[in-house]
């Protein structure tokens, strides 16, 4: 009998495995189940240019409306996994439906963390996940209008930059050193200070929200520090945790998202996770890494597609992301927690460089501010875990691509 | 507006495996020399505008747009990878001596 493909979450993961499923799978359905009512869209416009008016909803979705019919794909959307029982190869819906299935991925993707401080309820404050969230703010876009932006990693430095743009008076507040501290670190975070600054942000490093203040609508911001704010309304971007909760009891090992090994597989065989909720084992970094970007969507959802069809084939790929802010282009490409060199190419403070985390003479990471060409070049070096030469590296005058690299 | 063969570039003006912008009867061109043949296509990127001379990386016929990633084959202008997903115009050239001639 022809197998039966199911996926529970209609995302960028969920849609490009199912894409994948038909466009190198031969017979078997393939089931695409999600909760939002959408079809399956780019999460990356919504911070960005839809967020600012500039594109419309189609230009952000996966695939046009009809292709999902025209290719056998069945959409279940507006409808919640509830459950998964591996056991009886059963997906449970909130509407009671069941969904059986023969392999099965998860790519449910995560849910942003709310702050719990006094005033989290009221209204005016917003997070940004889906497109009705990036809906209700851009109905909040009037140039004037007062925003606080709480955290400044990479959804509300792009916020905070997209507002900006709007014309709006924007306040930022994270509190680390700077923007973007914890994944790049204070020297290169700084740049990105500068960068908003000199947009016309007010930033607040160091300090917390304490709590939200108005009375139907939120009108001040509190911080620990003691500063209060005025706003008209508040965009907060702390993170996200995976959407996991429909797998408690099922025997999935769960631990910060759905473990999976190098081949998207879980712990149950034939159930595979992919996108933001899985933690996959990296065969060239050697560890368990969770990355919640566009590339890692696609790339992923589309490699479990492949170990769904039996085809056994590592998922190894260079994680790289952009983030752009006004008209500055950051890219970021490799795996770095820690780092025993910053080595810098360009001058950090000119608007335009490379910076690399090195270990051992071996480049882990690699960031560029408008250097997207040089992120590019860097990106074998990282795969190949090959020591480089660091003087070259740093020197503007050699060629990337021509490296003296250790064999 | 009929097309014809306009002489835009010298073929020594763009080096193997490098994209070269021109602008060609008002409109911006990209001329790709993949180990002397050569590829023109519209400069912009269909994704977000960027320059594919300025942006564009070249592996054989495969550019990619290092903006944000998005491949294009230059023989085609097809998409190879996203986020585009509008494939690039391509116009046909010719060499006429030391000439590269673009139809548009």
């Amino acid at each position: 009998m022809a197998p039966k493909y199911v996926i529970v979450g209609a995302s960028l993961a969920g849609a490009t495995a199912a894409i994948t499923l038909r466009e190198e799978g031969g017979d078997g359905t393939v089931t695409l189940i999600g909760a939002e009512h959408e079809l399956p869209y780019e999460r990356p416009p919504l911070s960005k240019a839809y967020l600012r008016g500039d594109v419309p909803f189609d230009k952000a979705l996966v695939r046009p409306a009809a292709f999902y019919a025209e290719h056998g794909i069945e959409t279940i959307l507006g409808a919640r996994a509830k459950r998964i029982d591996p056991s009886t190869r059963m997906v449970e819906l909130e509407d009671h439906r069941q969904v059986p299935f023969d392999a099965l991925l998860i790519a449910t993707g995560g849910r942003n963390r709310r702050v719990s401080i006094p005033g989290a309820d009221l209204e005016g404050i917003y997070g940004l996940r889906t497109v009705q969230d990036a809906d209700r703010i851009r109905k909040e876009i009037v140039a004037g209008r007062r925003v606080v932006v709480v955290g400044m990693g990479f959804i509300g430095s792009e916020v905070a930059a997209s507002l900006r743009q709007k014309g709006l008076d924007v306040v930022a507040i994270d509190p680390s050193k700077t923007p973007l501290f914890h994944v790049l670190g204070e020297a290169v975070g700084q740049t990105i200070a500068d960068l908003h600054r000199a947009h016309g942000v007010r930033t607040i490093f160091e300090d917390t929200v304490a709590a939200f203040e108005g009375t139907r609508g939120v009108t001040h911001v509190v911080t620990k520090a003691g500063l209060r704010l005025e706003c008209d309304f508040v965009v907060v971007g702390i993170g996200i945790e995976p959407a996991v909760e429909l797998l408690e009891d099922s025997g999935i090992h769960l631990d910060n998202g759905v473990v999976v090994d190098e081949y998207c597989q879980t712990n149950v065989s034939g159930v595979y996770a992919a996108g933001d909720v899985a933690t996959h084992s990296h065969p060239i970094f050697n560890r368990r890494i969770r990355v919640e970007h566009w590339q890692n969507a696609i790339k992923q959802g589309a490699a479990a597609a492949r170990n769904m069809l039996g085809r056994c084939v590592p998922y190894d790929e260079i994680h790289w992301f952009w983030s752009d802010q006004y008209d500055a282009n950051l890219q970021y490409a490799g795996f770095h927690t820690t780092w025993e060199q910053l080595i810098v190419r360009g001058r950090l403070d000119s608007g335009s460089y490379l910076a690399c985390y090195v270990n051992d003479g071996r480049i882990d990471a690699v960031v560029g501010l408008n250097r997207a060409k040089d992120v590019r070049r860097v990106m074998p070096f990282i795969k190949s875990r090959r020591a480089v030469d660091l003087e070259e590296l740093r020197d503007e005058g050699v060629d990337l691509r021509s490296l003296n690299a250790s064999s | 507006m009929a097309t014809e063969f306009v002489t835009a570039i010298k073929t020594s003006e763009i080096p193997v495996g490098g994209v070269t912008a021109i602008d060609v009867r008002s409109t911006r061109i990209a001329v790709a020399n993949v180990g002397g043949t050569y590829y023109a296509f519209d400069d912009e990127c269909t994704h977000e505008q960027c320059s594919l001379a300025e942006y564009g990386e070249l592996a054989g016929t495969n550019l990619t747009c290092t903006c944000h990633g998005s491949e294009f084959d230059v023989r085609t202008g097809k998409v190879l990878a996203p986020p585009a997903t509008v494939p690039v115009k391509v116009y046909p050239v010719r060499v006429v001596g030391d000439a590269l001639q673009i139809e548009v």
